[in-house]
């Protein structure tokens, strides 16, 4: 069922959606999409719904703002990763879930990130897929992103993004410079939230996750052979892993 | 498991994916020829310009034919896989009507 948050001024802020199981003792699984997609694109589609469905968890998926139903502000403010962190804990008051599971994909695991950094409690486990620690802008032309100058790393992912039909290109552009404007950090990292972090074997954003893991407490790196960024996220082996990693419930060890 | 009732077979084709997608890469086949299917039971990852795509079973009965290998361009409507569904298998009570596949692929010009 598709629901609407509200900003403090009552103005529409996110658009999100309730499915999967019915609820249960379980937290639900908070579904964060990547730049340019949505929740129907990134996760029902690829098949997400169901696979959850079938392992008895309740879903909450989010259209970010920018994307989707979500409204599309301009102002690169309103996409930092702090701002957008903050709102998905405000999902999760919405939706009376003092805590969840998470599973990011791209920039979607950068805020799954950010939101187990910026509000300890309310990530038990979180699941980051199609990511790693190298600054996906390093080497973006933030300013000429709009006239597709850009020919970095992010460039292309951006090229794609804009492309679709019904992409609003200056919110598009927006949300980059927010995102960019808070350059990930490995430290702090989540306190006490396992994490699994999932990529295809071809993925160059993902440039680094090992390591990445390797310096954490309790972390996990899942490789799919033969997948890229852009396709890792249907695979069986993605969401298998996740109900896997995500059924073991509280605690850090296995 | 027994069945009596006589098959027949039903070809699947690539549907249309929606936003003016006209064709789709196999990515990867989640069942193999020979296997038994339940409709809606995940079928095959596919690719296409946008996102990677689950594609579940629109028939239940058992996979006899896939028509595209793993890597594979297919284009809207043509054929993915063939399926030999038992007419009139009474397993969930109510036998759904099944659509013919000519109305559920809609064919949409590469132009659009």
């Amino acid at each position: 069922m598709d629901q609407t948050l509200l900003d403090a001024t009552g103005e529409p802020a996110l658009r999100y959606t309730v499915g999967g199981a019915e609820p249960s003792r379980e937290p639900p699984v908070l579904l964060v999409h990547g730049f340019g997609s949505d929740f129907e694109l990134n996760w029902a589609r690829a098949g997400w719904v169901g696979a959850l469905r079938n392992s008895g968890r309740r879903l909450v998926g989010v259209d970010l703002p920018g994307h989707g139903g979500s409204p599309r502000p301009h102002d690169p403010e309103r996409y930092t990763p702090k701002a957008l962190a903050a709102l998905l804990a405000r999902v999760l008051d919405a939706v009376g879930a003092p805590e969840a599971d998470v599973v990011g994909y791209s920039m979607g695991s950068r805020l799954s990130w950010q939101l187990a950094v910026d509000f300890p409690g309310r990530v038990r486990r979180a699941v980051l897929g199609g990511f790693g620690p190298v600054d996906a802008f390093e080497d973006t032309d933030l300013e000429g992103l709009e006239r597709g100058a850009d020919g970095g790393r992010f460039g292309a992912v951006f090229a794609a993004a804009a492309a679709l039909p019904g992409a609003d290109t200056a919110a598009l552009a927006a949300c980059a410079r927010g995102q960019a404007s808070q350059v990930y950090s490995p430290s702090p990292a989540p306190d006490g939230v396992p994490l699994l972090f999932v990529a295809g074997e071809r993925d160059g954003i993902a440039e680094g996750v090992e390591s990445l893991a390797a310096a954490l407490p309790a972390a996990e790196v899942l490789r799919l052979p033969r997948r890229d960024h852009r396709n890792a996220v249907s695979a069986q082996a993605f969401k298998s892993a996740a109900t896997e990693f995500l059924a073991r419930g509280r605690g850090l060890s296995g | 498991m027994t069945h009596t009732g006589p098959t027949s077979e039903r070809t699947f084709a690539l549907p249309d994916l929606g936003e003016g997608l006209v064709e789709a890469t196999v990515l990867e086949w989640l069942v193999q020829p020979g296997e038994r299917v339940e409709r809606n039971q995940p079928l095959v990852e596919l690719e296409t310009a946008k996102s990677a795509v689950e594609i579940p079973s629109p028939h239940t009965g058992v996979v006899a034919r896939l028509h595209a290998e793993e890597g594979r361009v297919v284009a809207v409507g043509e054929p993915l896989a063939t399926f030999a569904v038992e007419a009139g298998a009474g397993i969930v009570g109510t036998v759904p009507t099944e659509e013919k596949p000519t109305r559920r692929v809609r064919l949409r010009p590469p132009a659009e």
